[in-house]
This record gives C-alpha cells, structure tokens and sequence, in this order.
C-alpha cells in the first residue's frame, strides 16, 4: 500500500507562500515531499491565493479513490477550510490521461467473496459522502479542472465542486457507469447530478451508465466549459478570481427546478420503473434502484436524499448480481493488463489474484504492420479494426474484385462509424489510407498475417505452407478460423512455432473478446506477443489451447444445436429466444443463428460435431435452410423475415421441423435445458485444459456471446446453483435417453465432493 | 561520359482514365497515394527505408499543396521523411525521376519514390481577378449598406469561370495554345491531316495490342462504390482513319490539321517509381529493372514547343555517349501527332541539325517498329504532371520484355522544352 505523507498545514514550517511572480503559477509546496515519490494530493497556493490541489497517486498512471485517499482529501479540505486567505479552490490531475477513474475496485474486490457485506463498505461510502459534503459546503468557490476520465467517484467529487471545467481532448470522458457494475453513484452523484441538470436528465446519464466524450458532456450541462487542456489550471484560476462569488452562488436554471418538483418525479417514477424493468426483465436491480433514489431524493434534503443513496447501494452490493458484474469488470482489467507470462503456460492452475499488477514485458516486438488473407466480412473486420488503431494492413485476396467488397465493406464501417461521430471524418479517411489493397501474391513484409480465408481446412493448409516459405522468421502466422485445428494447419507448414489461433468475432468492432490459441507446437513468445497484439489494438484477450470450437463456439455450439432440435420437435422460435432472454442473453439462439448467418452457424456445427460425435448432431433444420437458401439476415430470411424494421417470425421455417411434433416445452424447461448444456461443456473445457481456470472460461463466455453478465458466467452461474443440482438436473434429462446431457466428469466430482468452481479450484479474481 | 547509374527498381502507375470518367472523382493525392500503396505492396520495401518523395503534378489541388508530401503521408512513409513537389509542365513526371537521380549522384540519398500524379478532371475553374476583388469586398463589408452596395456590384460576367485546363494550356510568352503550336509545326514541316490521323490510329492499334502488356504496370483502383477500375480506358479497338477523318479541327477550324482525335487524350491518372543508387539496391536485395544513364533538359522557341524532343536529344547525346542508332526503342510522348511527325522530320534533316542544332550531321531516322511500340498519349491519354514517369515505366518493362538494352524516352514540354532521357539495362 502507499505511504501517505500526512500534513499539518499549522506550523508546519515548509508551509510557505511565494511573494513573488506575475504570471499563472508559481509553486510551492506545502508539504514534506521526497524525491521518488510525489504526494498522492499536492496542496500548493498560488500567489492569487489560489489553492490547488494536484492528484497523482503515486505507482499508479490512474488516480482512485480509497479509504487513504479520501481521508487524505478531507485532511487537506479542513485546512483549505481553516485559511481564511484562500480565495477558491482548483482541483486537478496530474495524470496524462485520468482525472479521477473513481472509487479503487480492487480495494473492493476482497468482499466479493464473503457472505455478506461488511461494515468497512457502509463506512467507506460514508467517508466519501462527508469529504465530498465539505468540498461543497467550503466557503470559497470550487472549480474541477479536468482532463482525462472523471467518471464514477471522480465525477461525484467534480459533482461536489462549483464549476467543471473540462478539456476539450479525447482522453476526456465523464459519467457516472456505477449501474454497469450493478451499483449506483452513493457519494452524492445520485442527488448531485440531478439538481444540476434535472431528474430526467440525470437519469439518462446514471441509467445508461454511459460514459460522455467532453463535448456530450457540455451539451448535456455535466460540465460548464471547455478549455484547452493546457489552459485548464489557468482557466480555472482566473474564473474564481473574476467571477468567485458567482460561482459560489449558481443556482439551478428555472427549467431544471421546475421538473424537479417533487410531484413531477413522483408521476413520472413509475412509469420509468416499469419501462426500465421491463427492459431489463428484472435481472438489473441497481437500474430501478437508481429511479427510486433520485426520483424520490429530488426534493428531500441532501442529507436524506444521501441516506437513500447510502442504503441503496449497500443493499446492492450484497447481490450475485453484483458482485458478479463486478467481477466482470475486474476481469476485463486483468485481461487488458495481463502479460503473457501468467497466460500461456497452459498446464496449471494460475494463482489467485495472479496477474495482478504485471508488467508487460517491454522486449517483445510490437505490430506494427499486418497482412490479413481473405477480404470476406470477417477480414475486412479486422482489417477494419487495425487500420483504425494505427496498424498498417496488407488486405490480400485472390482477385480485385474479392479485395473490392473487402474494402468497401471497411469504407462502409468507417463511414457509419462517422455517422455515429465515433471519429471523425479526417481519422476516417487515415484509417482506410493505412489498408494497401493486393490481389493476387506480393512480398509479406510484414509483422503478423492474419488469415481469414474459406473455413477448408486443404485450402488453408496450402496458404499457410506457402506463408511459412515466404515470410521471415519474426512474422507469426495466425488464423481466424473459429473451428479448425489450429495444430493441425501448423503441422502443414515448416515453422509450426509461429503459427497460432487469433480468433475474433463478428462484427469485429463491436465484439471485445479475441480468443488467442495456442496451438501444441506454437511457440510462448508469439503467444505473448499475440496476446500484447491483442491488448494494444483495444480487445481483450483470452488464451486457450487448441482444441475444437477453442472456448466460445464450443460452448455455444451444443446450445444452439439444442435450440435447433427444441425447435424441430415443436418449441416455437419465439418461446426458445423469450426463454433465452428471460434468463439474460443480449438474443435469442434462433436470432443468433439467423445474425450469424445459417451457412456459418451450419458449419461450425457441422465441424463441431465432427469431433464430439457423442454429444452433438445438427439438426436437419439447418441443412434444409440452407438448401432453400435461407440464410438468416444476409438473406433476409431465416428464423425470422428480416425486412421489415422488426423481425417478424418466420412461419415458413415451421414446415421444416419434423413430423407430427408437437411437443409442448414451458419457457423454463426450454430455459434449462439450453442453459445446463453450456454449463456442461462449459465445465468440460476446464476439465480439458482448454482454458486454465474457471473465470477465464466465463469471461470469454460474457465477452464473447453476452451470456447473462449478471450471472457471470456458465461456471459461475452453475456455482450459484451448486454443482450436485446441476448434476441432478443433468443426469433427469439424460436418464430420459438424452444422453447428451451426462454431465461431464468435473461436474460430478464436484458434485460429489460439494466442491465448486471457484471455491477450491480455478477462480482466479 | 556519366558513369553513375541511377537504379529503377520497380514502377506502377493507376489506369490512365479519360478525364470526366472512372477516376474523375480521385484527386491527385488520392491517385497518387494509390501509386505509391501499391508501389510499397509490390516492392515489399519498408517505408523507413525512403530517403525522399519527389512528385510531379502541374495542376497542383488548391487543398493538397505540396501534393508530394501529402501522397506521402497518405501512402504510409514516415513522417520524417521529406517529400516536395516538382513542376516542368508536362515533363513534371520526369523531372521528380531526374531529381532524385541528380541527388543520388550528389550523394544526397540513396532511396527515391518519385512519379507523377494528376486529377485533369479536377482542374479547378476560375473567378477573374475582378470578380474575386468584388467577392473580398463583399466579404470584408460590415453594414447591411456596404454588403448591398458590394453585391449589388456584381455583373454576370463576373459568375463567368475561367477554364483552369485552357489557361494552363496556353502559353503565357508567345500567347498560343499548344494546339496552335502544333498546328504551326504541321504548317512548317508540311504535315498532312491525313499523316496525323493515320499515325493516330496506329496509336490505338498499337495500346489495344499492348492491352495485355500494360496491364503488367498497371494497379487496379479501388472505388468507394466496391467497383475496381482495372484498365486504361483510353484507347479505342474501333477507331480507324475514316472516324477521324470526320472530325472538325479544334484549334485552327478553317484550316486546320489538329483534332481531338489526332492529339493526345485529357486523362487522370497517378506514376509512382522506386528508385535506388546501384550500391543501395544490391544491399537491399532488390534487382533494378533498369537503370537512367542520362537525363537532361532543353529549352526551344515557345511557339514550337513540339520540337522539344529534338533539342533536348541532342544535347543527351554527348552526355550519354549514345546515339538514335544505339537505341532498341525510342519513345517521344504524343503530346500531337503533328508534333512528333514533326519531330521525326528535323532528327532526319540535315537543315534542321545545321540551322537549328549547330551540328553538321542529323540526329538519325528512328525506325517506326522501334517507336511508341505500345502506344502513345494519342490512345492512352496525357495526364500531365504523370506521363513523363509513366514514358520510362512502360520503355523499362518493354525494353525488359524484348530483352534490350536500351531506350530513349523524350517529351516536349509546354513553355519551349524538351526532355530527354537515356534508359539501360544490364545485359
């Protein structure tokens, strides 16, 4: 932990102002600081007497808030509140690219596992809720200066100050995502935000948990100025020298005191909540909870409506729902952080908490140039993908007319992404200047090929032979088949070593989740350097050993094949994807199919059930849609007619189930079969090594199919149910002769040690 | 005698597209970063490597200046690498080449992408000057009466555009268009309508022949539409001499030779060419497709700028060491085909070397099988700041083809010059 150097502002004899100088800012400091490390807050005074207090948490490039860090703040805010010649306040960051990401959730994260929410966290949220109080009530105007990301508890601290002013940079975003970790803001965001800018606007920012890029957050009235992020600290200190008691005195504008009328929010409360329940089909309950406590909160006092906040969130925390969303995130961290070093080495059982703080080994080359083979739509999403993040792309089909489609398949990308305002139109035309077009051979001088070319298995062995003769020996080979031997086409070529799996999902510049394989002769340095890849074009990875299907289209093919044969002995299209919703996918199988494209769902089923001959037989509904060209959305027919703006089922589909079925399932029993069947393979993967631990198995899982966040994943969902149950559902439907539901042998030893996933063995958060 | 050699290791140019059609939409950075994209693709040649870009372009965009450096920011070369922009008029292509092959030999470099790019299509139109100060006191107007008085001061004549592509075909000095000199040279060396349109068809004859051939220097350009333009589109396998025949002289229209059919096509297209010292591509692997022995350049009267050619070949000669006759093919761009029938006339007469030349011999007869063998600018279009790179583009690869050992690649250049380049091959 870090060591704080605490002040004692009176007497202190280093607590000095400066006489002199004209221009902005001379410092001084006024606190003991060693050279090594700078102090966690800087309290400095300006010759304007002006104080200002610079964050910059040591060892760290985020600044957070825990225990230390908020007691720290309010030691400097009572002597801020002593010195009567102080004539405002500016707080800032020293950080290049973080204001203040909020509150520390690893300091959290050792709760998640204990039965019940200890007091340390209703203590903490009280801390913050006081400190943030008495930066508010400070006699002296306040003004935020902020640069780089100023959500969660760090937006509650620019939320308590009298003015925002933000820099006008793309580092810049302010929000509030608590809901995205089933929480809600708890240190006064909740009743800050909507006295500022109204309860319905507020609730549109905490609802969505969205994070606002600094010109949205101007539109949206979260911050009063935009200012170069040079100009900030300048900025900030002449609006408390010119306009100072202005500022201390801002009141509301009368149209946000209007709708904040306590009848208002009252009348509006329920018909948000049902909308939002609804929405969330009440597997969300940090959303409704957030309605009740601002809308109920809006004309109370801040204390009370502070206590509703408090109550509020220490009731969340204490649900699966939550801890598991938080775990989520922690995992997302791990994985954007993680070096290869904790990943690859896929024989045992990583360290709890492994990873952790990692350094990325800096001696592995960087990618800076890539090919990728196959201009289809997965390899012009990917071209897409690393052409936007600065990475030249050789695009190489075998005619021009193939490359043709790839690239205009990128230019449309680039341009929606315009549309949308993702980037702008000048980074969109350097993104599509950074992809080199080839039809036909050229010299691959590049540092990684990416192939996307048809699934066979013959044609792919034949590019990668001649890919493995034609390139140096620093440039790794990987494909993006998402179901092939990744070992086996290693086998076809003379370098084996550097040729491995990168498997991504579609539409690639949505999906975060990239599946990086390692086959049985690649090498652990062009993992690491595959997994570094990864992280450095904004995806997060997950290593997993060669095997069929790797993790998420293993998992997922005996679901969706289930859903299939539901469907051929009677179960309606839209009893399968309501059932399937109910339980919190993103989308019902039959949809999934339908957006994936019948022809590729068909064959990774197909090459799937190659291997797992006793579990998996696909369904002949798939073969006869294919057949009769119905191919899902690409086709505009599948499960679902994808003409009209809402997909209407499909009734044509119906003709091809099998005779006479009729078989009535209720929406749980449909539920449960689906879901237990993942839960199986799922378990399965781990016992195979496929994944060295349970979380990176549910992790993929979230990041790459949407299963059920709040659930946390199949392994995580199969411990809330407890092993010996799922064994026992398993083993009803399998003794009715569905012998694919066996449950697999970790399962059941689970089950009969009543041991569980995460507890003896494989959790890793 | 020049014993330094300045290596061409590899070239690519986009199709040559009339100007209003499959291209027009491209401006010259964009068609010029394409050339260079597929250029780095082709050769495999690492940007890092890239000592300096040299383009060519004559219409230079009013919103890409310095179009040089920004093709090469486009095309991915690193940003410390320097690139400018050069202008000869219609040897601009060339003159990036000779740039970069006077900086080898100086010892400034060693690794070129040089070419040419132009956007005819895009040639901007024009305000007169007086209605662009009637537009600057407009906008400099404060109250509502300035503003009236300042618009109200418009004349139509004033919304009358200047052609941008026929004031820069115009010669400022002797006041002619280049078709005027053209007409002036068929006058003078007594070119017949009828000699002109059969050396044009030949044009055509020969580009559709070479279809095939060409294609080998050419990148395919990808639209935004998900379209692929593959080939030139200039040349015609249907024109013959009773389709010319029929078409009214542009310049001259009473008595005039020169038509739209006999002079060379209004094109867009982008050359670009990766040159090295000899040292440097042996050190880098890369075997030259040929080699510029001799470069140079020479000035003439305006009027008769079609006679660059023969001037500027003179003056290579005691350069290279090399005459007409050491040549296996010779190209001189089509800027008319009154012109170099012209040209064709004074390298054969003794009057013209004597007059004209100060020598007493002639400059040699260049055999027509060994002339244009691939088409000239008649059938494959002109755009002007690229043709000079795309001349020594196509002369290498055929001279490679027909295993040669050496071309003689020449232009007329608007304004009174000629260029002349000697090209060779390690046989």
């Amino acid at each position: 932990m870090i060591t704080f150097n605490r002040i004692h502002p009176k007497g202190d004899p280093k607590f000095a102002r400066t006489k002199s100088g004209k221009t902005a800012l001379v410092r001084r400091t006024c606190m003991p600081v060693s050279e090594s490390a700078p102090p966690t807050i800087l309290r400095e005074i300006t010759p304007e007497q002006i104080c200002v207090l610079t964050f910059n948490r040591p060892n760290s490039s985020a600044n957070v808030f825990d225990w230390d860090m908020l007691e720290l703040l309010g030691e400097h805010l009572d002597a801020i509140a002593e010195d009567n010649q102080i004539k405002g306040v500016v707080l800032i960051s020293a950080k290049p690219s973080i204001f203040i990401a909020g509150a520390d959730l690893h300091s959290i994260a050792k709760y998640l596992d204990e039965p019940t929410i200890p007091a340390d966290l209703a203590n903490l949220i009280e801390l913050g809720q006081d400190v943030f109080n008495r930066l508010a009530s400070l006699p002296v105007p306040t003004v935020a200066a902020i640069h780089g990301a100023c959500v969660g508890g760090g937006f509650e601290l620019a939320l308590a100050c009298d003015y925002r002013l933000a820099s006008n940079d793309s580092a810049t975003k302010l929000g509030l995502p608590e809901t995205q970790l089933g929480l809600i803001p708890a240190w006064g965001g909740s009743t800050r935000l909507p006295r500022l800018i109204g309860f319905p606007a507020a609730l549109d920012i905490i609802l969505n948990g969205k994070v606002l890029a600094a010109s949205q957050a101007m539109r949206r009235g979260l911050v009063d100025e935009l200012v170069p992020k040079e100009s900030l600290l300048d900025a900030a200190s002449r609006r408390i020298l010119t306009r100072g008691a202005e500022l201390r005195n801002r009141r509301a504008p009368w149209k946000v005191r209007l709708i904040n009328l306590g009848t208002v929010a009252r009348t509006a409360a329920p018909f948000v909540h049902t909308k939002v329940a609804k929405k969330t089909r009440g597997h969300y309950p940090a959303v409704l909870k957030a309605v009740e406590v601002v809308t109920q909160g809006i004309d109370r006092s801040m204390e009370e409506s502070l206590a509703l906040e408090r109550d509020a969130i220490l009731e969340l925390a204490g649900t699966d729902a939550t801890r598991n969303l938080i775990r989520l995130f922690l995992l997302q961290e791990r994985a954007k952080r993680l070096g290869a070093a904790n990943h690859y080495s896929l024989g045992g059982v990583s360290s709890p908490g492994g990873g952790s703080g990692f350094e990325a080994t800096p001696t592995l080359p960087r990618v800076s140039r890539a090919a990728v083979i196959g201009a289809g739509v997965m390899g012009a999403g990917i071209a897409h993908w690393l052409s936007s993040r600065g990475i030249s792309v050789m695009l190489r089909d075998l005619m021009p007319e193939f490359v043709a489609r790839g690239l205009s398949t990128i230019a449309d990308l680039y341009a929606k992404g315009v549309k949308r305002r993702v980037l702008s139109s000048i980074d969109a035309r350097k993104g599509i200047d950074r992809i080199y077009p080839v039809a036909g051979e050229s010299p691959l001088n590049v540092d990684l090929v990416i192939e996307a070319a048809v699934e066979k298995m013959d044609v792919k062995k034949e590019i990668f032979r001649r890919l493995a003769e034609t390139t140096s020996g620093n440039t790794i080979l990987a494909t993006n088949t998402s179901a092939l031997s990744v070992s086996e086409l290693a086998a076809a070529t003379k370098s084996p070593d550097r040729v491995a799996g990168l498997h991504f999902f579609n539409p690639v510049h949505r999906m975060q989740l990239v599946e990086v394989v390692a086959g049985s002769e690649t090498s652990p340095a062009v993992v690491a350097r595959l997994v570094r890849f990864v992280q450095d074009i904004g995806k997060l990875p997950v290593v997993v050993k060669d095997s069929p299907g790797f993790i998420v289209n293993r998992i997922l093919m005996p679901y969706l094949v289930e859903a299939g044969n539901l469907f051929e002995f009677g179960a309606r299209v839209e009893d399968l994807d309501e059932a399937m919703l109910d339980f919190g996918m993103p989308m019902g199988p039959m949809r999934l199919i339908d957006e994936v494209g019948v022809d590729v769902a068909h064959h990774v089923a197909v090459t799937l059930a190659a291997s797992f001959p006793d579990r998996l037989i696909v369904p002949d509904v798939l073969d006869k849609m294919l057949s009769g060209g119905l191919l899902g959305r690409k086709s505009e027919h599948g499960f679902y007619l994808h003409n009209a703006d809402r997909p209407d089922v499909n009734a044509g589909v119906n003709l091809f189930r099998l005779n006479d079925s009729a078989a009535q399932f209720s929406r749980a029993e449909l539920q449960k079969r689906m879901v237990l069947l993942m839960v199986n393979e799922a378990a399965r993967c781990l016992e195979e090594g496929v994944a060295t631990n349970a979380a990176d198995i549910d992790f993929a899982m979230v990041m790459g199919t949407g299963f059920a966040p709040f659930h946390g994943g199949p392994l995580r969902y199969a411990d809330a149910l407890g092993a010996k149950q799922v064994v026992a559902e398993l083993n009803h439907l399998a003794d009715f002769g569905e012998s694919h539901f066996k449950p697999c042998g970790l399962l059941a030893q689970l089950a009969e040690r009543g041991e569980s996933f995460y507890g003896k063995k494989g959790g890793s958060s | 005698m020049n014993t330094k050699r300045l290596a061409i290791i590899e070239g690519v140019r986009t199709p040559f597209c009339k100007a209003g059609s499959s291209l027009a939409r491209l401006a010259p950075d964009e068609l010029g970063r394409i050339a260079v994209n597929a250029l780095l693709t082709r050769t495999g040649l690492d940007p890092a490597l890239v000592d300096e870009v040299i383009f060519g372009c004559v219409s230079q965009p009013a919103d890409a200046a310095n179009v040089a450096r920004v093709i090469a920011l486009r095309a991915g070369i690193p940003e410390r690498v320097p690139a400018f922009t050069v202008h000869r008029n219609c040897a601009s292509g060339c003159e990036a080449l000779s740039q970069a092959f006077d900086k080898a030999l100086a010892g400034r470099g060693s690794v070129f992408i040089v070419g040419g790019t132009e956007s005819m299509s895009q040639i901007p139109l024009l305000f007169s000057q007086r209605a662009a100060e009637k537009f600057s006191r407009l906008a400099r107007a404060k109250t509502l009466g300035q503003k009236l008085r300042a618009a109200a001061s418009f004349r139509p004549a004033d919304f009358k555009p200047r052609v941008g592509l026929m004031l820069g075909l115009t010669d400022p000095v002797c006041g002619m268009n280049m078709g005027e000199t053209a007409e002036l040279l068929a006058r003078e060396f007594g070119i017949t309508r009828a000699e002109q349109d059969a050396f044009a068809v030949e044009s055509h004859r020969k580009a559709v022949a070479a279809e095939g051939r060409l294609s080998s220097e050419i990148c395919p350009v990808y639209l935004p539409d998900g379209s692929v333009i593959k080939q030139d589109n200039g040349p015609r396998t249907d024109q013959s001499v009773e389709v010319l025949a029929g078409l009214k002289p542009v310049f001259d229209r009473k008595h005039g030779t020169v038509t739209a059919g006999n002079a060379s096509q209004i094109t867009d297209g982008a050359v670009a060419l990766l040159v090295m010292t000899e040292e440097r591509a042996a050190q880098l692997g890369f075997k030259p497709l040929g080699f510029i022995a001799a470069c140079t350049y020479a000035g003439c009267d305006p009027a008769r700028m079609g006679l660059g050619p023969v001037f500027a070949m003179a003056k290579v000669e005691a350069e290279a060491g090399l005459t007409v006759a050491n040549a296996d093919l010779v190209e001189i761009n089509e800027a008319f085909a009154a012109q170099v029938l012209a040209v064709l006339k004074a390298m054969e007469s003794e009057k013209f070397a004597r007059k004209m030349l100060g020598r007493a011999t002639p400059l040699g007869v260049v055999p027509l099988e060994r002339l244009n063998v691939n088409g000239g600018a008649i059938a494959l279009g002109h755009p002007v700041g690229a043709t000079g790179a795309r001349l020594v583009l196509t002369a290498l690869k055929e001279l490679a083809r027909r295993e040669g050992k050496r071309a003689l690649v020449s232009l007329c250049v608007g304004g009174g010059q000629g260029a002349a380049i000697w090209l060779e091959r390690n046989v």
